[in-house]
Parts: structure tokens; C-alpha cells; sequence
């Protein structure tokens, strides 16, 4: 992998902001291991998977907490890490629009300068967390845009989601009255993403397949449930899966590692000019 | 500016390499006055400039200590900053192939994965000290692909430094000259002789690129600076020299990196293709 930390101004966001970026490229283990190394070819370009931190994170998180890398590399794919502070990925009521930066700006930017596929069945969007909302969130509203997305221990149904942490039941940095006009009517609008799912379905789109995931004893576990069977009513193309485990980095680097398995990757450079 | 910092496995090298890279992207001035710059053009290219640190530096020393970032945005050029250790950017006779990443695994790596013109009319390279060696050497080594090269205050005869007595070419240390040259006493007609290398490219009738050279008049290093001029008219080397007040610092390569930017035919845009 070439690994890249990326620091630019953004128009969206007013200010600068770091990404990290992975490109498979030929590397040690290969050489090793005798694996597989004819993909970086002139003209090729790679799957490109967007990965979301949580709250209180950034996007060195996923780097620095977990072996994405390792996994990526099998995979032949390219990792796009932004940041979102604690936005929700919205684009904030009193500040940053933060979903604008993350659905057009940052593709754009990506694609004009690092060799990634535009194509929508090479294009995915995973998160953990508050970035597991934001996965499905981002999908939900480009559909066109996204083949699949991922939620690891997701904070999908936002609205219970906001209720416990609103009522103290866990820890959180939600600034609920900066990000949303009005956090208790969240329910029907485009931040309730069942409500979003509807509307695109109703709009005629194909909406991308989503896969969900969380821990049993996790205290997002109940509302994770109660999401599965909402989007299984709708309609939403969900493949759901729960394990042991809690709201921690050792879930996510597990379970990245099955969403890698599940997404429909190549295992190669996907394009050749 | 995007300012990337990459991190590769060199099949050169046989080890993982630093570079830094600017990539013009759009800047805060851009967003605030507007520009006529085409970012984001499909298929269009940056002309690149390959920026060589001197002795007892890296990768990261040009944008701590100068102001390029800014320089390069105006010119719409991409910047690329290697590590060469103490190398003189040699292909080292007991060490690591430095010669060989800067001047072929480095051009083909990166026009891979950016957008960098793989032109010799848009390709120049330039360096301080060991890195005004280092370009001119590269440049003379490979004149078919870089059109354009600048020393700033260069380190231009090897064989002088490796008698010399002063401080500054005795500080170096000695185990690490031996790993360069397998003969540090027979340097004079190598390749690693930048005269010899003109000579050698006058006699094939290669087309050779253009020269700049700067140096400040209370450097130490100005009287070699001097001859090597002298001794390229004798050929008939045709070479923009700058003579400015100035030692062997950074506020010097500061201010005439300036210069050589001002030289270099920057189009002030990407290269549509």
C-alpha cells in the first residue's frame, strides 16, 4: 500500500482538513509471500471504500486502531479516511456542512487526484459508530453514487439513538442543538434514515445493499435491532449479523475485516484507461 | 495546495520511502478571489517539479524551512520532495540505490497514482547543496526526462568535497563517504563527475536540459560553484547563473527558489491532455 496523509483546503467546509488515503501498491509481504503483485499497472484505477470514524475521533482513527491497511492490501482496494468531528455527518443546522463535504466534494477531489474508479459498483462507504450512521446516511442520499455501505455497531436509528444519549444513558459529545434545527423532530426528516429510505424508494432508486453489524452486549445493540427490523420492512437490501461483543476497537477491527469479505470486491485494479 | 504525505514500499530501495508532494488543488485565495485554474479536469496533468534536500536532511525540509508551498500554488506546479539521506542521490557502491528511485522507480510510481505529466518539457527538477548535485547529476544522467534543471548553491564537485579539509566536508562522516564511492579518490572522470557527464552528453549529441544555477558570494561553496560555470562555457554549455549576496542557508534557498520557479516555463495551469 501507498499510504498518504492529505491535507487541503476545502471550499465546502471553509477550512483545512486531513484525509488519509490507501493505494494498493506492491509491498513487502508480496515479495515474501509470492502473492500476487501485477495490479498497479499504468492507467489502472481501484474499488474505493470511504471509511468513517465515530465520535470523538478523526480520520487517523481507523489507521491507528486497527490493521485496515493489512486487510486492504488483501483486497486490492483503495481506503478513504475523512473527518467529520461530531457532526453525524450532517451538514450542521449551526455549523459546518459536513454531508455537502463528504458526498461531493470529497469524491470529486478523491477522483482528481488519486486513481480510483467513478463507477458506483466499485464505490463503498463503511463506518463504525456515529461513521456507521453516516455510512448508510451517505448511501441512503446518493444512491446513485454507492453500490454498498456498512455499519459496524451503527448508530442507525438515530432518533432512539439520540433519546438515550439526550436522556444520559451513555456518553456522548452531541452538540444535538448545533447539528439539528430541531433534535426533537428528527423522526421523517432526511437525518431519520428510514424515513430517507422511503423517499429514495419512493423516488424510484435503487438503493445500495447495506450491511449491519454490532456487538450483543454493546449498549447500541437494542437500537441496532430495532433498525434491522425497520429496514427489513421497508425493503432495504440488509444482510444483518451479530456477535460477541462490545462498543470497542477489537469489534471493529474484527468485523471491518467481514465487511472486507461480504462487500463485492474484485481483489483487483478494476480499469485500465 | 493538497499537501500529501506519502509513505511506499521502493522496490529500489527494498524498504519503505518518504516523500512529500504538493499537489495544487484549490486554496483558500482561490475561493475567496476566484481563479481561472482548471482543477479537477479530467485527464488534465501537473507539470512537476522534483525537489532535492541537501546533506543531513529530508524529505520534509523544504516545506519546514521555505516558503514552496506558497511559490508552487502560484505557478500551478506540483512539487515532489524525496528523501536522499547523504547519498548524493548516488546509487550507492555499498548501500541503497538512490540514483535509481529518484531518476526511474519515482517518475514511473508517482505517474501512476497522481496526475504528473510524464513530459519531458513539463519535468524539472532542482535542489540545495548535495541536492544542487543531485539534480544535475540526475538531469545529465537522464537529459530525455527532465527538461529543465536547478542547483542552488550545488555541491558540484564531489571530488574537491571528499579531499577537503574544511568543516563543512569533514563533518560528514567518513564511514559513510566510503559507502558511496568505491574509490573516493578516483571520483574525477566518473560518473559522478558533473563535467565529465557534459562532456559526455556534448559527444552523443544528446539534447541537454536547461541549466540554472544560483549561489551566494560569501558561500563557501561559491568558488566551486565558479568553476564548474567556467569550466561548462568552456564547453559551450549555455547556463543561467545567479550570483546574489548570500551564505549557504536557508534564507538564500528561500529567496531564490523563487528565482528558479520565476525561470521555469510554468503555464500557471494543468496541462490539458
Amino acid at each position: 500500500m501507498a499510504f498518504m496523509q492529505c491535507n487541503f483546503f476545502s471550499p465546502v467546509l471553509n477550512f483545512n482538513t486531513n484525509i488519509n488515503v490507501f493505494i494498493p501498491t506492491p509491498n513487502s509481504d508480496e515479495i515474501l509471500n509470492n502473492k500476487k503483485s501485477d495490479y498497479f499497472q499504468e492507467g489502472v484505477k481501484f474499488q474505493v471504500l470511504y471509511l468513517l470514524h465515530g465520535a470523538y475521533g478523526d480520520y487517523s482513527d481507523w489507521l491507528r486502531l486497527t490493521s485496515i491497511e493489512k486487510y486492504a492490501q488483501n483486497h486490492k482496494i483503495a481506503v478513504v479516511m475523512p473527518s467529520a468531528s461530531n457532526s453525524f455527518y450532517q451538514n450542521m443546522y449551526k455549523g459546518s456542512e459536513y454531508l455537502t463535504f463528504m458526498n461531493e466534494e470529497l469524491p470529486k477531489f478523491v477522483q482528481s487526484i488519486f486513481p480510483v474508479s467513478e463507477k458506483r459498483e466499485d464505490t463503498f462507504v463503511a463506518g463504525l459508530s456515529m461513521g456507521g450512521y453516516g455510512a448508510v446516511k451517505l448511501a441512503f442520499e446518493k444512491p446513485e453514487q454507492f453500490a454498498a455501505c456498512v455499519s459496524l455497531s451503527g448508530a442507525i436509528d438515530l432518533i432512539s439513538v439520540a433519546k438515550q444519549a439526550r436522556e444520559g444513558e451513555f456518553a456522548s459529545p452531541f452538540l444535538w442543538n448545533s447539528i439539528f434545527e430541531n433534535p426533537d423532530n428528527i423522526e421523517g426528516t432526511d437525518a431519520d434514515l428510514f424515513a430517507l429510505a422511503k423517499k429514495k424508494i419512493a423516488l424510484g432508486h435503487k438503493l445500495p445493499k447495506v450491511f449491519q453489524t454490532v456487538g450483543t452486549e454493546d449498549f447500541i445493540y437494542e437500537a441496532n435491532v430495532s433498525a434491522k427490523e425497520k429496514m427489513e420492512n421497508i425493503g432495504v437490501d440488509l444482510t444483518y449479523e451479530e456477535y460477541p461483543g462490545i462498543h470497542d476497537w477489537d469489534f471493529w477491527d474484527t468485523y471491518i475485516q467481514r465487511a472486507l469479505d461480504w462487500l463485492p470486491l474484485k481483489n483487483d485494479s478494476v480499469e485500465v484507461d | 495546495m493538497a499537501h500529501i504525505q506519502l509513505n511506499f514500499y521502493s522496490q529500489s530501495m527494498q524498504r519503505n520511502e518518504d516523500v512529500i508532494i504538493f499537489l495544487p488543488t484549490v486554496s483558500a485565495d482561490d475561493y475567496l478571489e476566484g481563479s481561472d485554474i482548471h482543477y479537477g479536469t479530467k485527464n488534465a496533468k501537473y507539470q512537476v517539479l522534483y525537489l532535492l534536500h541537501g546533506s543531513y536532511g529530508d524529505c520534509t525540509d523544504w516545506s519546514r524551512f521555505t516558503g514552496v508551498e506558497r511559490y508552487a500554488q502560484d505557478k500551478t506546479l506540483a512539487v515532489v520532495m524525496p528523501s536522499g539521506e547523504n547519498s548524493n542521490y548516488l546509487n550507492m557502491a555499498y548501500g541503497e540505490n538512490y540514483e535509481t528511485y529518484l531518476t526511474e522507480e519515482l517518475p514511473a510510481f508517482l505517474t501512476k497514482i497522481f496526475p504528473i505529466s510524464k513530459k519531458r518539457e513539463d519535468t524539472f527538477i532542482a535542489g540545495l547543496s548535495m541536492g544542487g548535485f543531485g539534480s544535475l547529476h540526475s538531469a545529465l544522467k537522464k537529459p530525455e526526462l527532465y527538461g529543465y534543471v536547478a542547483s542552488l548553491s550545488g555541491a558540484l564537485d564531489l571530488q574537491l568535497l571528499s579531499n577537503g579539509t574544511e568543516a563543512h566536508t569533514t563533518k560528514m562522516s567518513k564511514s559513510f563517504r566510503k559507502a558511496i564511492f568505491e574509490d573516493s579518490n578516483r571520483i574525477t572522470d566518473s560518473d559522478a563527475d558533473l563535467l565529465h557527464l557534459l562532456e559526455n552528453n556534448i559527444a552523443d549529441k544528446k539534447e541537454l536540459p536547461r541549466i540554472f544555477m544560483a549561489c551566494g558570494t560569501e558561500d563557501f561553496i561559491y568558488p566551486t560553484n565558479e568553476n564548474f560555470y567556467k569550466k561548462a562555457q568552456e564547453m559551450g554549455v549555455a547556463i543561467e547563473y545567479l550570483r546574489a549576496p548570500g551564505v549557504h542557508n536557508w534564507d538564500f534557498w528561500d529567496a531564490h527558489i523563487k528565482d528558479v520557479l520565476d525561470w521555469l516555463p510554468c503555464r500557471h495551469d494543468l496541462v490539458i491532455e
